[in-house]
């Protein structure tokens, strides 16, 4: 500190001249009007509010941009071509044996206890629109939803993320390669896809094999065509579109959220960051689409 | 989208960096390319040389000036055509740049197969005689993280070289490169400048590839206030 500087304020004095300087300057400046209050508080409210919910607001663009570059043919090179092949046979080939375990599993735990206290309970009329109503529209949609964020949305935020940490996407970028439509569009289409093939092969193994586990313990004698009979004409007609349209939107959540949390990494995140936040987003995202659905129909 | 075909093939006009954005020093970088020229850039920074590429590659946002490719302006663009400039480029970068889920081969065909229509077959073709060439014994199919640094550098090379690129941005791939790539690299210089392509080739020292310095048809330094014009001879 040079001489001059400690001069200006004396040892032990209450008095700060340059916080005493900055109040003068306060005090002078003329009162502000209500209306650029009224503006500085919207703003701060703005960012708030943006900075809060900037990855809802990424992914509601992101799912428009999907929605409208899957409608142009141009969006459809073969790259993006090959992105999307490799991609469907990732989530539907691979992920083909857990959906029809997980839905296995399934049946022998709610089908068939279903079916039995059902009959138990004298309401065997009633098994068809519960099996509808539990199984196919609630249950489904979310374990799949689950498996897909497991198995290939958890691959997605990782290999994207590494790609933007490492600057492998800026390399993209340079020769031309536009991550959104060379990645995040195909993928998420290829969710889309895996999602409603995988959730309607979950279904029927869980019916299927809730049908046999009862059928075995003796709880129904109905061939398995009059039981499936049931189950389909308890179906409304709403229901053929709301739960095709809920394996459908699951499916596109869960590939839009972990594409853009992978391209949203920073510098700062790694592998320990990246994926508890895939994971928790993907879970909410998961179980807000089933929400809205119950909600809405 | 019309590119023009006479005059400089890159053009920095008084381009001011973003400084922020890139870490150039916001001075006016100003140089001129023509069709079959190549131009030495000597960059002791090799994360600065990359930025500089990308300067060219209007991958950087300019305070003030312009950074025109085959006469248009990167900033006047939309995305697509962007996109499709950048098509038009080859590089070599020390920005990790291959994916370990393409494989190598995928890596070295992404811009040719993504950016034109040509026949799957000629591009595999073209991308086999370039590994060749370039001292591999063939195309890799491997994936890159079980490829060498040395055969990851020719891959690198095969990459920019493929298609007929305008403009080539090269981070000195003779730096540390085995002594039997200098050969097919200065021929394949020689080859995309005859079929027209302008060549920007940074270099940490000028101690690397002399051999071709009679080729040069411009040098600079890549300096703290800019790129300066070396005198040549």
């Amino acid at each position: 500190m040079s001489e001059t500087n400690t001069n200006q304020r004396e040892p032990g004095s209450d008095r700060d001249p340059i916080l005493e300087a900055e109040n003068h300057q306060q005090a002078q400046r003329a009162p502000l009007s209500l209306k650029v209050r009224i503006l500085r508080r919207l703003a701060w409210l703005g960012r708030l509010t943006r900075h809060q919910l900037w990855f809802f607001l990424i992914m509601m663009g992101a799912c428009w941009g999907v929605i409208f570059e899957s409608f142009r043919a141009h969006s459809w090179r073969r790259t993006v071509r090959y992105e999307f092949g490799v991609t469907l046979n990732s989530v539907i080939g691979g992920g083909l044996i857990a959906t029809l375990f997980a839905g296995t599993l399934t049946g022998v735990a709610a089908v068939s206890q279903t079916i039995y206290w059902l009959g138990f309970a004298g309401l065997a009329k009633m098994t068809g629109s519960i099996l509808v109503n539990v199984v196919v529209r609630e249950i489904a949609p979310i374990l799949v939803g689950i498996l897909l964020l497991g198995r290939n949305g958890m691959l997605s935020v990782t290999e994207l993320g590494l790609l933007t940490t490492g600057g492998q996407i800026r390399s993209f970028q340079a020769q031309g390669l536009d991550p959104f439509l060379l990645l995040v569009m195909p993928r998420t289409l290829a969710f889309t896809v895996g999602g409603f093939t995988l959730g309607i092969l979950f279904s029927f193994a869980a019916l299927l094999t809730g049908y046999i586990i009862s059928r075995i313990s003796g709880v129904i004698t109905n061939p398995v065509w009059t039981f499936f009979y049931d189950v389909v004409t308890a179906m409304s007609g709403a229901d053929y579109i709301i739960i095709p349209l809920k394996f459908i939107v699951v499916g596109f959540v869960v590939g839009v959220g972990g594409c853009l949390t992978g391209l949203t990494a920073t510098n700062e995140d790694n592998l320990r960051t990246l994926l508890p936040r895939g994971f928790s987003r993907g879970m909410l995202i998961v179980m807000a689409v089933s929400v809205l659905f119950s909600l809405d129909f | 989208m019309e590119t023009r075909n006479v005059g400089p093939v890159l053009e920095l006009n008084k381009a001011i960096p973003s400084f922020e954005e890139s870490g150039l020093p916001p001075v006016p970088f100003s140089m001129r390319l023509m069709p079959g020229e190549c131009a030495v850039v000597e960059a002791r920074d090799a994360s600065r040389a990359t930025i500089f590429a990308d300067l060219c590659s209007g991958l950087v946002p300019l305070n003030d000036g312009a950074v025109k490719f085959m006469g248009l302006d990167w900033t006047e663009l939309h995305d697509r055509e962007v996109n499709a400039l950048r098509g038009r480029i080859g590089r070599i970068t020390r920005r990790p740049s291959w994916t370990d889920f393409l494989g190598t081969h995928m890596g070295i065909m992404l811009q040719q197969l993504h950016h034109t229509t040509r026949d799957v077959n000629d591009v595999v073709a073209e991308a086999s005689r370039l590994s060749e060439q370039f001292g591999l014994p063939g195309l890799p199919v491997l994936r890159p993280a079980m490829l060498s640094d040395a055969d990851l550098l020719r891959a690198s090379c095969v990459r920019a070289f493929m298609g007929r690129p305008h403009l080539l941005l090269l981070e000195d791939p003779l730096e540390a490169s085995p002594a039997d790539l200098e050969d097919a690299f200065l021929s394949a210089i020689t080859t995309a400048r005859d079929k027209g392509a302008g060549i920007i080739w940074l270099v940490r020292s000028n101690a690397v590839g002399q051999r071709y310095w009679q080729g040069v048809t411009s040098r600079w330094r890549l300096a703290d206030d800019g790129l300066v014009a070396v005198r040549m001879g």
